[in-house]
């Protein structure tokens, strides 16, 4: 049914250019660079014009059949629902009822501020068939973005509950903490994805060469070019990393309305959530080793459409907090929750046996092997090199050395516990440390998975699938078999067969 | 709650097709490779090696292994030949059931059920077509 307050907006221009294709920029860089490079006169124009005309009907093509495309998408969306319309031969219509939104997510990169877009994210739990099609993803002019965000706003509770905003030196504290080599290097290539969709990616990709050329250069003075090189990627990826967490959770603000969460962040990049409270599927406290020494931990959830909008983005719902914080957000914010469920210790009814403690070691083990096997390999292969591949041994071997570490903590942490219609479960994966909540009735799918070697000592590992628009899995290893059938089928999961 | 188990003309028909495959390979590798006597010996133990180790050991016990249960609240199976796996899931969580049958199913066995739900799949292979149309049955129930 149309309302008389209906708005129809179309995409902002700007999403014109990621329907078209990369080899449009591969076609219209060199017919550029020629034309700027003619003299201006009536003749050169015309052999110009003679060498590229066939190349400016394929431009044209592209930009049409692009043009003709983004021509074709309607958003229109009123005081209750929101409907995307796209084609005009084959035209397909989906409409979100606010009431069915799990997600709202108006994000803006820098690039996207510089012409007045944003990105808009509508998330549901209405599928399973691909995640592109549960959510519904749109570039819009700002102000239209404002008006929906408004439009979905006003159909929430409006009683405030409760508001929390970190305090600045904490971010920067968990910016720290939590920034790693390997996630900058992660947004690094997602950014370049991303632009590649916008722009050249051979163009893109030799001027960040350059840059790093440059770099190395410079650092190559003072040490060798390989240790210049593989420091340069290490600094570069963990400087990348501590930015993007500092942009991110800036002004991070949340509140909690009776029915939503609002969720607004972003020192440059503004993005602002509106999360639907009965929708969210699991609460997950995360640390790493260095935070689980100093008490401090993050609190995120799993809700269908957050956290996957943005390159660099989490789906956080404390950036960084105590533990009295952690105690005190979670009875606020969700009071569902039994409190102790998540961070007072809960009573472990499931734990890992000591005959089960080796299989902790799995993963460092690996890990430990991979780059003594190509130690062996580089020494035989280049032995007078012996200095360089044992320097780059051991920085191999700190890993391995410090997921060891991970998991012999992990050891007295994992487990599972009940409480009410809730199931903990604490367990380790990489280098974090998780404790997650979730509904009992969000538990979709239950496997207990033995080895040959568990089987000879009665034990098991339990693979936890919990509702999510993509999987989302908890292994909790180094169970008994025996009490972990017994233990599900407490609750309602019967695994026995015989 | 219904017990099933995987049909046993399907692992006929697996074990024929590898054994064909295992003699197709056989013939390129004569065809091709009979200068290099060694290779070719070798590539043959290798393929035979393989279609023995699947058709007469690793899918046999699969296929023993594996058995169903499904009731209207809930589906179960239990498999696996190096991992010994329990599967369950709740049909609550199901939100939709897709069926893969293929031609002459009835007597080849080669159809299965995909059980959908948010944020997991299970699969449950080789039934038979009567089984594959109780169990669509008993989900629509």
């Amino acid at each position: 049914m149309t309302t008389t307050t209906e708005r129809t907006v179309k995409q902002h221009p700007l999403k014109l250019f990621s329907y078209t294709t990369n080899y449009f920029w591969l076609l219209i860089i060199p017919l550029v660079r020629s034309l700027y490079s003619i003299s201006l006169d009536v003749d050169s124009l015309r052999v110009w014009l003679m060498g590229t005309w066939m190349d400016l009907l394929v431009i044209g093509a592209i930009l049409i059949f692009a043009w003709r495309r983004w021509e074709h998408v309607y958003v229109r969306f009123d005081d209750r629902k929101i409907s995307v319309t796209k084609g005009k031969i084959y035209s397909t219509c989906d409409v979100i009822y606010y009431d069915t939104i799990s997600s709202l997510s108006v994000n803006q990169t820098l690039f996207l501020k510089l012409f007045g877009a944003c990105t808009v994210t509508v998330g549901t739990n209405a599928g399973v068939i691909s995640r592109a099609s549960d959510n519904i993803s749109l570039t819009l002019r700002k102000s239209d973005a404002d008006r929906l965000y408004a439009r979905v706003k006003k159909s929430r509770a409006k009683s405030l509950r409760y508001s929390v905003t970190p305090n600045k030196i904490r971010l920067i504290l968990y910016s720290f903490i939590s920034s790693s080599t390997l996630s900058g290097t992660v947004v690094i290539l997602a950014f370049l994805y991303e632009t590649s969709r916008m722009f050249d990616r051979e163009v893109e990709a030799q001027l960040i060469m350059d840059t790093l050329s440059d770099v190395v250069n410079r650092a190559s003075v003072y040490v060798s070019p390989v240790v210049a090189g593989v420091s340069v990627v290490i600094i570069i990826g963990w400087l990348v990393s501590f930015m993007t967490n500092i942009f991110n959770y800036w002004n991070y603000s949340l509140t909690r309305c009776s029915d939503s969460l609002y969720i607004k962040s972003g020192l440059i990049e503004r993005n602002r959530h509106i999360l639907t409270l009965d929708k969210i599927n699991s609460v997950d406290l995360r640390q790493n080793l260095i935070s689980k020494l100093l008490r401090i931990s993050s609190l995120h959830c799993d809700c269908a459409g957050y956290g996957e909008t943005g390159r660099a983005e989490t789906s956080v719902v404390m950036p960084i907090a105590t533990e009295r914080e952690v105690n005190s957000a979670v009875v606020e914010i969700f009071p569902d929750i039994p409190s102790e469920s998540v961070y007072h210790k809960p009573k472990l009814d499931l734990k890992p046996t000591y005959q089960s403690y080796w299989m902790f070691y799995y993963a460092p083990v690996v890990l430990a092997i991979l780059p003594l096997t190509a130690y062996f390999v580089l020494f035989a292969l280049f032995p007078s090199w012996r200095s360089v591949i044992r320097v780059g041994l051991i920085v191999a071997e700190i890993p391995a050395l410090w997921l060891a570490i991970v998991k012999t903590l992990a050891i007295f942490k994992t487990g599972i516990a009940v409480n009410g219609d809730f199931i903990t479960m604490r367990y380790s994966k990489f280098y974090t440390f998780h404790t997650t909540v979730v509904p009992k009735d969000r538990i979709v799918k239950v496997i207990i998975k033995q080895t040959y070697l568990q089987s000879l000592t009665g034990n098991c590992s339990a693979v936890i699938y919990t509702a999510s628009s993509g999987t989302s899995k908890h292994v909790i290893t180094g169970l008994r078999l025996n009490r972990t059938l017994g233990f599900f089928e407490k609750n309602g999961v019967d695994l026995y067969f015989e | 709650m219904r017990k099933y188990q995987p049909k046993h003309s399907a692992l006929i028909v697996i074990d024929v097709a590898i054994v064909v495959l295992a003699a197709i390979l056989t013939g390129f590798t004569v065809g091709y490779l009979s200068n290099h006597k060694i290779i070719m010996t070798l590539l043959l133990c290798l393929f035979w090696l393989i279609a023995i180790l699947f058709a007469a050991v690793l899918l046999p016990a699969y296929f023993s292994r594996t058995v169903i249960y499904i009731s209207p609240t809930e589906i179960s199976m239990k498999t696996g030949i190096v991992y010994a796996k329990r599967h369950y899931m709740r049909a609550s969580a199901v939100q939709y059931v897709s069926t893969i049958t293929t031609f002459m199913s009835k007597y080849t066995g080669l159809n299965f059920v995909i059980f959908r739900a948010m944020g997991g799949t299970m699969v449950l292979p080789f039934l038979g077509l009567s089984d594959l149309h109780e169990i669509e049955d008993m989900m629509r129930n």
